[in-house]
């Protein structure tokens, strides 16, 4: 679907918002309806039903009005299922969130009931992504697209030090070690920075790596850096001054947005939650981490900086704009892995519950500090490294037929790459989902 | 670092020194080495918010200057001036050790005075001295010494002697069974080794074999001409067909796999409801409507789809590609016809499983409609419909033609939706319906059949007066489908709205269920009333 840049929220959200105001179908409105009946429901009633109902939901979660959440919960729990159709899924994946959103004005019941559940392990979240790997094309273009630019930077060049902020994914730099290889000068040297949380996935990692570059006969050395993203130091990088070096994040920038200025304004609302209509635009104090981060990237001079990232305003201060976002950027995906995937999927499964869940319920339901998934929209990204002193670099005409090749050869159309003053926007059916940029330190200009 | 130092040093062997100065970095008289520029010291730009390191640029001289500190005694020499107070210890001299005060050092970087050097780029300054100098030495210095085994030659002595030690020690063995001792001709060996070929090909194919894809039944013609359109398919890759074509109009594209039918076929069958597909082509026959795909990955037998390529030969072969709606893919429409003038484009518009062509799609019409007049002899022009391009396509349903294009298509059509929209879709119906019901109430009366049953329903309308226009108009322009009534309360067209890019999936004008006849509507309307049963902020005492 076309989806309006831009002004989007308030385009979309007021149709959807008149939408939620209909009235529902008078099968489902009906709570003597026997669920038989229910179950008539054609798909697409069915679907519109269930968008009803978690907007209504939202709306009642958002204003602490836990009667109506749990009557809406209570419907969409006998529509969605989490096996079913796209619709279906969605609805089951933005269920939880939902009810936990709702239950944050009892906190008491929020920790006895919540803390015990656990959230996937760091293993389950890897194999989740390893899933959205292969079924979902968009990483993989990503990854391409970053490979070929990091390429062409370090064309003539013998020593090559790239920094990769993603942490654990050994497949595009298997890709860059090919790439590398068959350079017609021959290979640099190359040294791999990679920075995660998880000390065992780097080793994997590197492991992997290692031997590849072995069998390829690329010098190369490996370096992992045990930290989370917010508390790296970047000297710990060693970087060294003068040599090339390319940056590469992949859905990591968002995290640094959840401020601490965002932590008090969490606890300054009073009461239950007001949806507040902040405008998005950045205030300053709110993005002070993300803008120190990328200050000190900078003074890495880096050669090059290749930044992906999701291509939606999921940082909006007020739950109904952020839902309504993520519902349709969710559905979107969604409606990708239903392609991707038979119905019964295992693989599916997990991608949806340990990684989209996830983020779904990062976006939804929490807030302040631990609210991590703050996927911006890439100009508000593009201001911000601007800001930071880093200029744009075109990605390549060459990437773009790289990324476009990837992307016929799944054999599914439906993904699409568009390319916009040299950035790339993965797309789902027009629906620009992912964001490929890059950009160079500029200094001494 | 020695280089702080200079001025206790300046105090004490004045006849030592050598006349060239080991200065202070700050302060270079300019010296004669060749190609050095001045050594002037370049200040970073104030302000920056990082700490920045001092820019300093040496001479060569001073670069390959060794030794620069002598000792008076016994005239030896020393790199560092901290070494050489230390072995004026031995002498029993005076000596001081200058301890680098760390508040006020500041971080030095080096440029390297050649200067078509990367590492002559401020951005790209080394860091420390001693690395520098042995920059320099190694890539613009003469290479003096020479490994006694290989042929390798190298100005720094370290670097000749951490070779020797590992020369002849490795060797490296190519697929194809040739044995190297040197990793340099193993490399480049590598790279022309048929045994490798395969793998490579497998690995990174080259952008060119993906354009072209195998050669198979090309004429020369046709190679030569397939050259042309893969260079001239840069400029035809924007998102809408709609700019490139009457640059190209002149050309035969002949782009694609080994087979191109059997390419596009094999995708095409894979990706549509073959009947449709099939017929399609089959009306089109010879007049040969053709659909670039450029596509290499995929490698398909050849498929039912008649090659004209070969009984026109000629000018170039054809491309047949299936006008599946393939993302990104040239969407050239490409004809050849028996005039062989090459004119020809016979733009095949299929619908897709994605939904026909959106109206809001104007620029494929204007595409097409260029085409149509410039296409000489009408062949086969029957088959012209809407380039289907990449945009625009929604969903994967097999859905009705756009109103645009109703006579091309109608057969193609499938009556009846897919039992399962995607989710978007849905969200987009969603959207839409809240959105034409607020406009309906605002324009009154709206479109006839559609919303007929919606009259009463007072939904208040939260667009402006620009959307309500708007939906207002696609009403109107939707008024001959069928609209289905969803939840006995407003109805909807399938409008095609450049930005919502609705389709109507439920099928062109097929009657559903729960239609808007009027009839029809009272009974599901009452009962919603009647159980005034409404999650959220509805007002009943809006309904009727």
């Amino acid at each position: 679907m076309v989806q309006d840049e831009g002004s989007s929220s308030s385009v979309t959200s007021s149709p959807l918002h008149n939408f939620s105001n209909m009235p529902l179908h008078p099968a489902v409105a009906s709570s003597t309806t026997p669920l038989w009946m229910m179950r008539e429901l054609r798909s697409d009633e069915r679907g519109l039903c269930l968008i009803h109902l978690l907007l209504n939901c939202a709306g009642a979660a958002a204003a602490g009005r836990l009667d109506a959440a749990n009557a809406a919960l209570e419907h969409i729990a006998s529509l969605a299922a989490p096996d079913g159709d796209a619709m279906q899924r969605v609805a089951a994946a933005f269920a939880e969130p939902l009810a936990r959103r709702a239950l944050r004005a009892w906190p008491g019941l929020c920790r006895a009931l919540l803390l015990p559940r656990a959230s996937p392990t760091p293993a389950e979240v890897a194999v989740a992504r390893r899933h959205f790997h292969d079924l979902c094309p968009f990483l993989r273009l990503a990854s391409a697209a970053a490979n070929q630019s990091i390429l062409e930077a370090m064309e003539s060049e013998k020593i090559v030090h790239v920094i990769d902020l993603g942490g654990a994914d050994a497949t595009q730099w298997l890709e860059l070690l090919h790439l590398l290889a068959a350079r017609p000068e021959g290979p640099p040297h190359l040294r791999l920075t990679s920075v995660h949380e998880h000390k065992d996935l780097l080793s994997q990692t590197a492991m992997a790596l290692t031997k590849e570059a072995e069998r390829l006969d690329v010098p190369f050395q490996f370096n992992p850096v045990v930290s989370r993203l917010d508390a790296l130091d970047v000297e710990s990088l060693r970087v060294k001054t003068g040599e090339a070096l390319a940056i590469c994040s992949s859905l990591q920038l968002h995290c640094l947005l959840a401020s601490d200025d965002d932590v008090t304004a969490a606890a300054a609302a009073a009461g239950g939650e007001k949806e507040r209509r902040s405008p998005e635009s950045g205030l300053s104090p709110s993005t002070s981490r993300a803008d120190a981060f990328l200050g000190a990237l900078w003074g890495l001079s880096p050669k090059v900086m290749v930044v992906t990232e999701q291509e939606a305003s999921h940082n909006a201060a007020g739950l109904t704009e952020r839902f309504v976002e993520a519902l349709n950027y969710y559905a979107a995906l969604f409606d990708c892995l239903e392609l991707g995937a038979a119905r019964g999927s295992v693989e599916r499964a997990r991608v949806e519950r340990w990684l989209l869940g996830e983020e779904i319920k990062n976006i939804v339901a929490c807030d302040g500090a631990q609210r991590l998934e703050r996927h911006e929209r890439l100009e508000r990204w593009a201001r911000r490294l601007e800001g930071a002193g880093f200029g744009r670099v075109p990605l390549s005409y060459y990437a773009l037929l790289q990324a476009r090749r990837v992307a016929q050869g799944l054999g599914c159309d439906g993904f699409k790459v568009r390319e916009e003053k040299g950035t790339f926007f993965l797309c789902w059916q027009d629906r620009a989902l992912f964001s490929v940029s890059a950009w160079r330190g500029r200094r001494f200009d | 670092m020695a280089a702080s130092s200079s001025a206790p040093f300046f105090g004490l062997a004045d006849t030592q020194m050598p006349p060239q100065n080991p200065n202070p970095p700050l302060l270079q008289a300019p010296s004669p080495a060749a190609a050095a520029p001045a050594q002037k010291k370049k200040r970073n730009q104030p302000g920056n918010p990082n700490p920045d390191a001092e820019v300093i640029a040496l001479s060569p001289r001073t670069l390959m200057a060794t030794n620069r500190f002598v000792c008076e005694v016994c005239n030896k020499g020393f790199q560092r001036e901290q070494n050489l107070q230390l072995h004026r210890r031995g002498h029993n001299l005076p000596w001081k050790l200058k301890q680098k005060n760390p508040k006020e050092a500041r971080r030095r970087v080096y440029l390297c005075p050649e200067p078509t050097c990367v590492h002559h780029d401020p951005s790209r300054a080394l860091g420390d001295l001693t690395g520098i100098k042995k920059h320099y030495c190694r890539k613009h210095g003469e290479k003096k010494w020479r490994c006694d085994k290989c042929s390798k030659r190298y100005a720094v002595q370290s670097d000749w002697k951490a070779h020797s030690k590992t020369c002849g020690t490795r060797e490296y063995r190519c697929d194809c069974g040739t044995l190297f001792s040197r990793r340099d001709s193993f490399i480049t060996h590598r790279a022309f080794c048929d045994a490798l070929a395969q793998e490579n090909a497998r690995m990174a194919p080259p952008i060119g074999a993906g354009m072209y894809g195998g050669v198979g039944n090309m004429t020369a013609a046709a190679l030569g001409l397939t050259v042309m359109a893969a260079n001239q398919m840069p400029s035809g890759f924007p998102d809408e067909a709609a700019g490139h074509p009457p640059a190209s109009a002149g050309e035969v594209l002949r782009l694609g796999g080994s087979n191109g039918a059997g390419v596009g076929a094999s995708q095409f069958d894979h990706l549509m409801s073959s009947s449709s597909a099939s017929s399609m082509f089959r009306s089109q026959g010879s007049s040969s409507s053709s659909f670039y795909l450029g596509n290499a990955a995929h490698h398909a037998p050849a498929q039912d789809f008649p090659e004209n390529g070969q009984s026109q030969g000629g000018q170039g072969s054809l491309l047949h590609g299936k006008p599946a709606a393939f993302h990104d893919l040239m969407q050239l429409p490409v004809q050849h016809q028996q005039s062989s003038n090459g004119n020809i484009l016979n733009l095949g518009f299929f619908s897709a499983n994605n939904g026909g062509a959106a109206g809001g799609q104007d620029g494929r019409l204007v595409f097409q409609d260029q085409f149509n007049s410039s296409a000489g002899n009408g062949t086969g022009a029957s088959s012209n419909g809407g380039i289907v391009t990449s945009g625009g396509l929604a969903g994967n349903h097999l859905g009705s033609a756009g109103a645009s294009f109703p006579s091309l298509y109608s057969s193609s059509e499938s009556a009846g939706g897919l039992p399962q929209m995607s989710a978007t879709a849905l969200l987009q119906k969603a959207a839409q319906l809240g959105a034409t019901t607020s406009s309906y109430n605002a324009a009154g009366g709206g479109a006839g059949s559609l919303l007929r049953g919606a009259s009463p329903h007072g939904i208040s309308a939260g667009e402006g007066p620009s959307h309500e226009r708007q939906f207002h108009d696609l009403l109107m322009s939707g008024a001959g489908f069928g609209g289905r009534v969803f939840s006995g309360a407003s109805g909807f067209g399938s409008v095609d709205d450049g930005k919502l890019s609705t389709r109507d999936f439920l099928g062109v004008g097929g009657v559903l269920h729960g239609m808007s006849g009027s009839a029809a509507m009272g009974p599901p309307r009452h009962t919603a009333a009647a159980a005034g049963l409404h999650i959220g902020s509805l007002d009943p005492a809006k309904l009727t």
